[in-house]
């Protein structure tokens, strides 16, 4: 028996399952293939005696052994039904900010958050939740896919639900000249601030002041944690600024994601800021708890807008790779 | 991709969809009289009609376990052959599915002569 054969059969049922019919596809494919070539040997040397390059040549014409494989698997059910394939991105993306939203807590209060058995998110810091993200994200397409796989392989119509406040995968259009125009000023005075908080961090060390007489300014913060958290908030509004004048040309969803995700991550190393002997002036101790929780409401509060405006960027993006791919 | 090349590329696909009801008929049309794969490819041929030889085959597997057709290796030759013909469950379905065909092709009868009328 030839070889080649052989391991063109052997190539078919790499891609097969259940063994009984795997061998008779095989023998099928077989006899088909010697029958072939052992007809176009006829009238040659070898008269009916089947050559390896007639074989050679019946294996070519019988196609690929993958394509071969998948013309016999059953397509009739996929892996998940076509008309549940917009949830799989609708239901990952609301797990999944579920999931940040439960890291953003983790990572502010400094504790573990267990929901027997189906959440436990152990206490964070800013890098680790930063890496924990992605593989939360895997987790959840994961279980979703599971989900919808044995929908529909139950073949039931199952109705699943999904709330109203979808947004229209056609409401990103290139910017108008008006919306430009907009845009370009809202860049200007975005890059008039970043500038001036650049002038006052290179000639003061610290953004942050308690007056504004800038022949006499006195800072806020401690030299290091000033620094520290002045060159943060730079950072915040240099991301905003540069994100706006991208979007003068382009109003592509990428640009906004970006911008949160580092808009986030930002955060994230603002809360790493050890909050005792953080401030320059003198407070009163009993007014320091309140100024802590304060600002971590305040940073909460910001954390989550920015999180929603990730999670319906995503949303549309991925509703608008899906209507593309249709 | 020129404009002629896409309007070959779409018939092809569109010939594709169109053969995989056709080749239903077509095999259990052939299978009155019992034979194997490779001589229905070749007879096939001689009716003018080319057909991929890796859809053939798992066609006749899904005819057969629907119980369509049914086989029976024959091990008497010098090769082993594989012989297939129609059952009685199989004439039902094709006699349905030629009733199905024959008034497609009047109504596009129908439809191709309004055409030439307008």
């Amino acid at each position: 028996m030839s070889d080649k054969l052989e391991s063109y059969l052997e190539e078919i049922s790499h891609f097969l399952s259940g063994k009984d019919e795997r061998e008779e596809i095989l023998a099928d494919i077989r006899a088909h293939i010697l029958e072939k070539s052992a007809a176009s040997a006829e009238g040659a040397a070898t008269a009916g005696t089947p050559d390896d390059a007639a074989i050679e040549r019946a294996i070519a014409a019988f196609g690929p052994a993958r394509r071969v494989a998948e013309r016999y698997l059953d397509q009739s059910r996929p892996i998940i039904a076509p008309a549940y394939k917009r949830f799989l991105f609708r239901y990952t993306t609301l797990l999944f900010a579920f999931h940040v939203l439960l890291t953003v807590f983790g990572v502010i209060f400094k504790k573990d958050f267990v929901l027997f058995p189906f959440v436990f998110m152990p206490r964070l810091g800013v890098i680790e939740a930063l890496m924990y993200l992605p593989t939360a994200f895997l987790t959840d397409l994961g279980i979703v896919t599971l989900v919808l796989y044995i929908i529909t392989q139950s073949g039931k119509d199952i109705r699943l639900p999904w709330p109203k406040f979808a947004v229209d995968i056609n409401e990103v259009k290139p910017p108008v000249l008006a919306e430009r125009i907009f845009i370009g000023i809202a860049a200007f005075i975005m890059l008039g601030i970043t500038d001036f908080l650049v002038y006052l961090f290179i000639k003061h060390g610290s953004v942050f002041f308690v007056n504004l007489d800038l022949k006499n300014l006195k800072p806020l913060f401690m030299p290091a944690a000033g620094q520290r958290l002045s060159l943060i908030l730079i950072a915040m509004f240099a991301t905003s600024t540069m994100a706006l004048f991208i979007k003068i040309i382009t109003k592509s969803r990428w640009v906004d994601i970006i911008s949160d995700v580092v808009s986030l991550g930002l955060i994230g190393l603002v809360l790493t800021q050890p909050f005792e002997n953080l401030f320059a002036v003198h407070i009163e101790e009993r007014l320091i708890p309140k100024i802590r929780y304060g600002i971590k409401f305040l940073l909460l509060f910001i954390a989550v807008m920015i999180t929603i405006d990730l999670i319906k960027n995503i949303v549309i993006l991925s509703r608008r790779k899906l209507a593309q791919t249709r | 991709m020129t404009e002629k090349e896409r309007t070959e590329q779409d018939i092809g696909s569109l010939e594709t969809e169109m053969n995989r009801g056709f080749l239903h008929i077509l095999v259990l049309a052939l299978l009155e009289k019992d034979t194997y794969g490779y001589a229905m490819v070749k007879h096939m041929e001689t009716l003018g009609y080319t057909v991929e030889e890796n859809t053939l085959y798992p066609l006749l597997r899904r005819l057969e376990k629907n119980g369509w057709i049914s086989s029976k290796w024959d091990l008497s030759e010098d090769r082993p052959r594989k012989f297939y013909g129609i059952t009685a469950q199989g004439r039902s379905l094709r006699a349905a599915l030629l009733d199905v065909w024959k008034n497609q092709n009047r109504v596009l009868d129908q439809v191709t002569k309004e055409i030439r009328h307008v």
